[in-house]
């Protein structure tokens, strides 16, 4: 953009302010109504999330915080996939994303409410001395948790959140505070600062990822260790991103909105990245799984074969075909990835799947040690339903809410035109 | 005699380099026609004249720029390719093909690998997988060149003086004489409605 002289890039912002794609109707959000659905939203999630404390009550406890976190760590990870795709269209010039990256910075603005959702997570378990991180109580193997324990020690645990949530909150805001003021002054050189922040961004979200995953994720079975497990949670952040902007395009174009600003051609790409991630969550899943298989070391091992029994073997197969091999089915269809209706379609499906791979990861924590102890039973399963659709009730809410407060696309993004233009030659 | 005369399917049908000449129609020395050349030197005279050809209903044809020309696959009216289709397929029978040899193989001569079940279906998904990837790779590139007919290292084209410039500054439409719709009379009258720099006949020769 640098070899444009500051008349012609007027002239481009101008041609981009007269395409017919971006009237103002066809680029703002009806704001009324859709604070009304976000208040809705949200009202169901808040009365979901207090079924949920009831259930504590009622129920177990334990059970009712692994669900609430099960709802927490998936939408942490949609939000933490929409920051990574914010930062690699910034980083790689991207033309065709300009428009619907709005969208995932929307989507990515989300991290400061997850950072608040995950706070309660830790306050329970530091406060309970170990609800599901296992180490933290007292009866866990001493030897082992005696080696651990100059990582796996509450107060570090505590430091660590906190630079995890500072980093995600920092590059979100940064990243968004420049597409804010782009949309005011479309000034082109925010482009660059964003290139630059994104630089240095990804190494420190991946590093921030990574550990918070093995952190809330890994850690609760002190035991176990997999240094795939990063790349793991991050790889079901990504796909999922991706779906839930296709969702919220596909709604947008419902209500007539973004008409020629997204068309099949941007839906297409979106359907690409998202057949190519869910093929990615497949192949690092089964990875993780195989090599573990065949090293066949105890302590690893045994966190599979929790999740091979007491029939959370049936989620496990349910991964393997309803997250991997029927999207990759699907997804290969080539009107599939080009249909905004589809691919929402799918997206819908995906963000089940990967609640319940969420599912699979954390819930099993609730009696891992001792079967008998507590043992939730088809009676206790309305508590997992519950607690996950209120965390995303919640989240979506919050969602709408900052989707109505800005354009639906970066007005001066100085890449729109080519967005505006995109088409793919396959 | 053409290799098409040995196949039992009509030679329109076939990728042009197995198509063989068609003798309907000859030049003056008595060389059989291979087909109309019409050259542009302007590229929206090129785009009108591939949609006339078209639009005229002519399936064997081709044009030629010195640049890509986004959008003119449109004008051109390709339709998409059969490829992925035969890919898949022979993708998947492959990955089947790779499970079941080795199935086969550890029921007929189990060996005790680590203490691990004969029956594990776990190491086999590598081997499914890379053959999978490996096969689809060929029928991809094989496919490919079946379809286009490539690589060819003459074509009758390279006799035309004109056509050389198809890499520098003009562009061209190459109607073949096995189209069906191909006739010197008619085609030239379509092809000079399009304002062509010049049209010229290209003998099948060698």
């Amino acid at each position: 953009m640098t070899q444009l002289s500051a008349t012609q890039y007027k002239r481009r912002l101008k041609r981009i302010a007269e395409h017919p794609a971006m009237s103002a109707e066809n680029i703002t959000a009806d704001r009324a109504s859709m604070d009304k659905a976000a208040m809705v939203m949200i009202g169901i999630g808040a009365i979901l999330l207090a079924l949920t404390a009831i259930g504590a009550v009622v129920v177990n406890g334990r059970h009712a915080l692994a669900s609430y976190a099960v709802g927490v760590y998936a939408v942490t990870a949609i939000s933490l996939g929409a920051m990574f795709w914010v930062m690699v269209f910034e980083l790689v010039r991207s033309g065709w994303s300009a428009g619907v990256r709005r969208q995932f910075e929307n989507v990515m603005m989300n991290i400061p409410l997850c950072v608040v959702l995950i706070a309660p997570i830790l306050i329970f378990e530091l406060a309970a001395g170990g609800v599901l991180f296992h180490w933290m109580m007292d009866d866990a193997d001493q030897y082992l948790v005696n080696k651990k324990s100059s990582y796996l020690n509450p107060a570090f645990l505590a430091v660590r959140f906190l630079l995890y949530g500072g980093i995600w909150i920092l590059l979100a805001m940064k990243l968004w505070g420049y597409s804010m003021a782009q949309d005011q002054t479309g000034d082109r050189y925010l482009v660059n600062k964003a290139r630059f922040t994104s630089s240095w961004g990804m190494l420190l979200f991946a590093l921030s990822v990574a550990f918070f995953a093995f952190d809330f994720l890994m850690s609760p079975d002190y035991r176990y260790f997999s240094t795939m497990w990063g790349v793991y949670y991050f790889a079901g952040g990504t796909f999922s991103a991706i779906a839930v902007v296709a969702i919220i395009c596909c709604i947008a174009k419902f209500f007539g909105r973004m008409t020629g600003a997204i068309t099949a051609e941007h839906t297409h790409d979106m359907g690409k990245l998202m057949f190519g991630f869910t093929v990615f969550w497949g192949y690092i899943a089964f990875s993780q799984y195989f090599l573990i298989w065949y090293s066949n070391i105890p302590e690893e091992v045994a966190w599979f074969t929790h999740r091979k029994e007491n029939g959370w073997e049936v989620l496990a197969w349910l991964l393997v075909f309803g997250h991997f091999l029927i999207p990759f089915i699907i997804l290969l269809q080539r009107p599939v990835k080009r249909s905004l209706i589809g691919l929402a379609i799918v997206g819908v499906w995906l963000l089940v799947m990967t609640t319940i791979d969420k599912t699979w990861i954390v819930r099993p924590m609730v009696y891992i040690r001792d079967f008998a102890q507590y043992n939730p039973g088809p009676a206790g399963w309305w508590l997992d339903v519950v607690a996950a659709a209120g965390v995303f009730a919640v989240w979506g809410g919050f969602l709408v809410r900052r989707i109505a407060r800005v354009p639906l696309i970066p007005v001066r993004d100085p890449r729109l035109l080519k967005a505006l233009k995109h088409k793919n030659y396959v | 005699m053409a290799l098409a005369d040995y196949l039992p399917i009509p030679t329109s049908k076939l990728p042009a380099p197995l198509r063989g000449p068609s003798t309907k129609f000859v030049l003056e020395d008595g060389t059989p026609v291979h087909g109309m050349l019409a050259q542009y030197s302007k590229t929206p005279d090129l785009v009108h004249a591939v949609e006339a050809v078209r639009d005229a209903g002519y399936k064997v044809w081709d044009s030629f720029s010195p640049f890509p020309i986004h959008g003119i696959e449109e004008s051109m009216g390709f339709s998409r390719t059969k490829l992925p289709y035969i890919i898949g397929v022979a993708g998947l029978s492959a990955a089947a093909m790779g499970f079941l040899l080795q199935w086969w193989i550890s029921g007929d001569y189990p060996m005790v690998v680590q203490g691990k079940p004969f029956t594990a279906w776990q190491p086999f998904v590598p081997v499914t997988f890379e053959i999978g990837i490996l096969i689809t790779a060929f029928t991809t590139l094989i496919g490919m060149f079946a379809f286009n007919g490539l690589p060819r290292h003459h074509h009758p084209l390279y006799q035309s003086e004109r056509f050389l410039s198809s890499s520098d500054d003009k562009f061209f439409v190459y109607i073949e004489a096995t189209d069906e719709r191909f006739d010197p009379e008619a085609t030239r009258k379509l092809l000079e409605k399009t304002h062509p720099d010049h049209i010229e006949l290209i003998g099948q020769r060698d």
